[in-house]
């Protein structure tokens, strides 16, 4: 039995897996090297770590904190459906409402005016009448007054 | 209150059986989900929201199958379940967070384990590498470990829970001695404690 050996066996010697020969060897081993022998006792006080955790004390309030949670879950789950409708369907067809309208008002914006031609050439014809001031006035009589 | 008269009473509806449940297999289930996310106060978390579960869906219950392994399954299922959420999460988290979370388990643990003489800074120490190593483990050898170290289930037992041949199952537990062997045998070199 070498270091190499023993270390691939180790954690099965200490959770008592190993056959009685294989175990003798191991053990045999540790009394001769110190080196090992310190591995497997950090090892031992590792997995022993597992053995404290194990809870033994219980909890006084827990039933009572379940029977709280399983209320307050109750209440909930009524309204889920709502919640469900309003997170799967309206805030979708809002959001969508809300794109369409946004597109919409963009294309309308970055159209040209059309200019409707006719409707002001008339107009133009109505209010403004072609007016010759020379020959109201011609500038020879504005130069005299 | 005998099991089956527990079940028959909770499939009625009954209030005092479902507490009888909760007294009788509360320990069981915390241990479970302890084994499983190594805090305390998640741990108890998820055990609420098993015996929730047990009792919205106990009319699923088999009479067949035995409650303690229908128990395991749930509070198995809900710790991974659990695990996996918080990986998400911590994948969001900065390094000063991470550093955060370690300080805070360190905390944790000494305030659950302050009342044990024995129970000093170098098995702190201990402990956060033990949980780190198991942690690290691949989902089926992680849950086998579980239940054999902190439940004390036999081959057959841990077999059943989780529907695999007691074989599979002593596959899984050499390769999760062997993988934790191997991690703690690194820390070990390194000096980690």
């Amino acid at each position: 039995m070498n270091c190499k050996t023993l270390h691939k066996e180790l954690i099965f010697f200490l959770e008592g897996d190993l056959p009685l020969e294989k175990r003798e060897q191991l053990e045999a081993h540790l009394n001769e090297c110190p080196d090992c022998a310190a591995f497997a006792a950090d090892m031992k006080k590792t997995l022993q770590v597992t053995e404290d955790e194990k809870s033994t004390e219980v909890n006084p309030f827990f039933y009572t904190r379940v029977k709280a949670k399983l209320e307050n879950s109750e209440t909930q789950h009524i309204g889920i459906f709502e919640k469900v409708f309003l997170r799967k369907v309206l805030q979708p067809v809002f959001f969508s409402i809300l794109l369409i309208i946004g597109v919409y008002s963009g294309i309308k914006i970055g159209q040209p005016t059309p200019v409707n031609v006719f409707s002001s050439t008339q107009f133009d014809q109505e209010t403004v009448p072609y007016l010759n001031e020379m020959e109201t006035e011609s500038i020879e009589t504005f130069l005299m007054e | 209150m005998s099991e089956a008269e527990i079940i028959e009473k909770l499939k009625s509806g009954s209030e005092p059986a479902f507490k009888q449940l909760v007294e009788n297999y509360q320990k069981l289930v915390v241990n479970t989900c302890f084994g499983m996310v190594h805090n305390k106060h998640d741990a108890e978390d998820i055990a609420q929201d098993v015996f929730i579960e047990v009792y919205r869906s106990i009319h699923k219950f088999r009479a067949d199958a035995k409650l303690s392994t229908w128990l395991y399954r749930i509070a198995v299922n809900r710790s991974l379940n659990f695990i996996r959420d918080n990986k998400k999460r911590k994948w969001f988290q900065s390094f000063e967070d991470s550093v955060e979370t370690k300080t805070k388990a360190l905390q944790n643990l000494a305030a659950t384990k302050s009342d044990h003489p024995g129970f000093q800074l170098e098995n702190q120490q201990r402990a956060v590498l033990l949980h780190e190593a198991i942690a690290a483990l691949p989902k089926n050898q992680k849950v086998a470990f579980t239940l054999s170290k902190y439940e004390d289930l036999s081959y057959s037992e841990i077999a059943e829970v989780m529907d695999l041949s007691v074989s599979s199952v002593e596959s899984l537990l050499h390769r999760a001695k062997k993988n934790l062997q191997k991690k703690l045998y690194r820390c070990y070199k390194k000096k980690c404690l």
